[in-house]
């Protein structure tokens, strides 16, 4: 079948063209890396004809080795013979931008002998402002057949089609020979000259810019927009994708009940309500939440918010070797760890995304919560100081909280610090895009996509590590003790590690099974101690512990791991997803563990020492 | 008066003279693509709080840099109608 490959720089309106010369509403998320995305869909009103979507990228030259791959993937693209011509799309508004790499790409599609057509977008907003561009003359001056468009409005669609048509019917011309080994430095010096000459004039376009950045960046408008911003985020992740969790887990629940009794067998009967619904149950009420907060990232990113929230929180969240984009997926590792990692594909620098994965599990995400509550309620008295203005439990839990975040940051600045490669990653130089109101369709498909990324790619790893767990937990004995299966056994096996705590077995088992995910810790232990719903009311399970007489250095020390410790089977599988590497969430999870377990003892040792 | 790019305060437009040899290859080539060439004029359009990334207007794009990169930009200040 035919291809048809569409490149453009950053923010030129790529995705925004391909979904509506295809049709197939697909995103392409814009970051260079190993996990380069290519989107591809069938062209609506060409049959047979297959339009690809090429990530953005601002030049041809790699300055990274992971633009290298996107770089690599451009040039074996253009040997591939079904490949019959290239659409290079560039901002008309800010042609300075854009000129370079479309010269690149007509060189390097001469020297192919792929046929190049330049779509000059946004078009629209130059007739907005009473600007034009002269299309025909940017064509001689190029060489190149260019079309002014609007990837927004659909203006210049049609002539789309009839040159891709009039390309197919032209005889092949002998490649140009002044433009095959053009360097990279000529065409740098002819974009210049071409955009001064070509290029709209004057500063209309950035005049609406500059006054809505006099807002949004003035050290206290803009202090005030950020945090008002970042609190609807906040509240987007916990407060309005908490009905569809709670709807989630309703309807699970409801369809198990109406399953469950119609399965023959009692082992087939457990493991369809405990492992199947319990296990897929437990990672599908995620979905809700990323979908939410894939969207609202969504709506910053297309409205030229992000860009913005990114330069007001670089300065802070440099001295840990971090970046300003590394401030949003962090702060939705608040809520959770995994969409926190998504929206860490925003980060352009290989080496800083790294870091702010680093720091993701380490914010104090809505799963430990629980664990957070019980330790506390069991070990902090509930008494009051200052006149009932400081309550114990209460600073006991604000300062674990902030002790994940400072672990975070403290990790990043360590690495950051240690290694060496400093120059090799991207500088920051932010393009702040114009502001624009999003487009809804796009928005509402982009978080449908990456909501569906979520089940299809980790669910496996998640049901995988569920099973084990089951299996684990519910035989020899057919579940009617957890203290006798073979999770229990292992439990008493890998006591002696957790005898240093202060822990029993009872504890090993809880922490085991917490792997699957963190608040799994209360109800296992209301199981282990024989209390129905613990998770759900705490209070008999809290006595249950006071009365076990476990040292609050244990109790300290089991929050102080909780912490620290990457227990989720879930992040570490979009961990391994995302970075394209299992080694390193394998990595990250062991490291995390034993940093958890060395803190946990130094804090059970610190505490035996004063009490 | 020569000076970085990074010494500009808002509303100072400035001519680009060169990049500082300590600036890698790299980043220099990333910053000519992105339009910082030689003899460009720039405007410094904001100089946000607390030493964060300064915005500059570079023909019709708004860029953010921060220290690291236009400290070693060298600048001369160019009059407001230049």
């Amino acid at each position: 079948m035919p291809k048809i490959i569409l490149i453009g720089s950053p923010n030129s309106g790529k995705s925004l063209l391909f979904n509506r010369l295809t049709g197939l509403h697909h995103k392409v998320a814009n970051f260079p890396g190993i996990t380069v995305d290519v989107g591809t869909g069938k062209m609506r009103d060409l049959a047979d004809t297959t339009l690809v979507d090429f990530p953005g990228t601002y030049s041809l030259q790699a300055i990274s080795a992971e633009e290298k791959v996107a770089v690599e993937y451009f040039h074996k693209a253009l040997q591939d013979p079904e490949v019959e011509q290239v659409l290079c799309l560039i901002d008309a508004t800010r042609l300075e931008k854009s000129l370079y790499f479309t010269l690149q790409v007509i060189r390097d599609c001469e020297r192919q002998q792929k046929p190049v057509t330049v779509l000059a977008n946004m078009i629209d907003v130059l007739d907005h402002h009473g600007l034009s561009l002269d299309v025909e003359e940017l064509s001689a001056a190029l060489q190149t057949p260019v079309i002014g468009v609007s990837a927004r409005t659909g203006k210049g669609t049609r002539e789309i089609l009839r040159q891709i048509e009039a390309v197919r019917e032209a005889v092949p011309q002998p490649p140009r020979a002044h433009l095959l080994d053009a360097p990279d430095m000529l065409l740098r010096g002819s974009a210049h000259q071409l955009a001064r000459r070509y290029g709209p004039k004057g500063d209309i376009l950035v005049r609406t810019q500059t006054r809505l950045d006099s807002f949004f960046l003035h050290s206290v408008t803009g202090g005030f927009a950020f945090f008002a911003i970042m609190y609807l985020l906040f509240q987007s992740i916990f407060t309005w994708s908490a009905p569809a969790m709670d709807a989630v887990e309703l309807g699970l629940g409801t369809l198990a009940d109406l399953v469950v009794p119609l399965i023959g067998g009692q082992v087939a009967k457990d493991f369809t309500a405990d492992a199947l619904f319990g296990g897929i149950g437990a990672f599908l009420v995620f979905v809700p939440q990323i979908f939410v907060l894939t969207f609202v990232i969504g709506l910053l990113e297309d409205s030229g918010y992000m860009a913005r929230a990114a330069l007001i929180c670089h300065k802070p969240l440099r001295l840990f070797g971090l970046t300003g984009k590394s401030f949003i997926p962090m702060l939705s590792g608040v809520a959770c760890a995994i969409p926190g990692i998504y929206a860490a594909r925003a980060i352009d620098s290989p080496r800083k995304r790294l870091l702010t994965y680093m720091a993701i599990p380490l914010m104090p995400c809505s799963a430990r919560l629980p664990v957070y509550t019980l330790l506390i309620a069991a070990f902090i008295p509930s008494g009051t100081a200052l006149g009932g203005l400081v309550g114990w439990q209460g600073l006991a839990m604000f300062c674990i909280y902030f002790f994940g975040m400072f672990c975070g940051l403290l990790v990043t600045g360590l690495i950051s610090r240690t290694s060496k490669d400093h120059y090799t990653d991207l500088p920051f130089v932010l393009e702040l895009p114009p502001y624009r109101v999003p487009g809804l369709g796009p928005l509402l498909r982009n978080a449908w996509n990456r909501s569906k990324h979520f089940v299809t790619k980790a669910g496996k790893i998640i049901f995988a590590v569920t099973m084990v767990i089951w299996v684990l937990g519910y035989f020899p004995n057919y579940g009617t003790d957890l203290g006798t299966s073979w999770l229990g056994y292992l439990g008493r096996i890998v006591e002696p590690l957790f005898a240093p705590l202060g822990l029993d077995w009872r504890y090993a088992v809880a922490i085991l099974t917490s792997f699957l995910a963190r608040e799994v810790f209360v109800g296992t232990l209301g199981t282990i101690f024989g209390i129905e719903a613990a998770d759900e009311n705490m209070t008999p399970l809290v006595q249950q512990i006071q009365a076990s007489d476990l040292a609050i250095g244990s109790g300290l020390a089991l929050l102080v791991f909780f912490a620290i410790a990457l227990q989720c089977v879930s992040t570490v599988a979009i961990l391994s997803k995302e970075s394209g590497s299992g080694t390193l969430a394998l990595k990250m999870f062991v490291g995390y563990l034993l940093l958890a377990y060395a803190a946990a003892l130094a804090i059970y040792h610190l505490a035996a020492l004063l009490t | 008066m020569n000076l970085s790019l990074w010494r500009l305060r808002a509303g100072d437009r400035c001519e680009i003279l060169g990049y500082d040899d300590v600036l890698p290859e790299n980043y220099r080539t990333r910053m000519m693509e992105f339009g910082f060439h030689p003899g460009e004029v720039v405007a410094c359009v904001q100089s946000v709080a607390f030493g964060a990334p300064k915005v500059y207007r570079v023909s019709n794009t708004i860029f953010s840099l921060d220290e690291e990169v236009a400290d070693h930009i060298h600048v001369r200040l160019v009059a407001a109608d230049a």
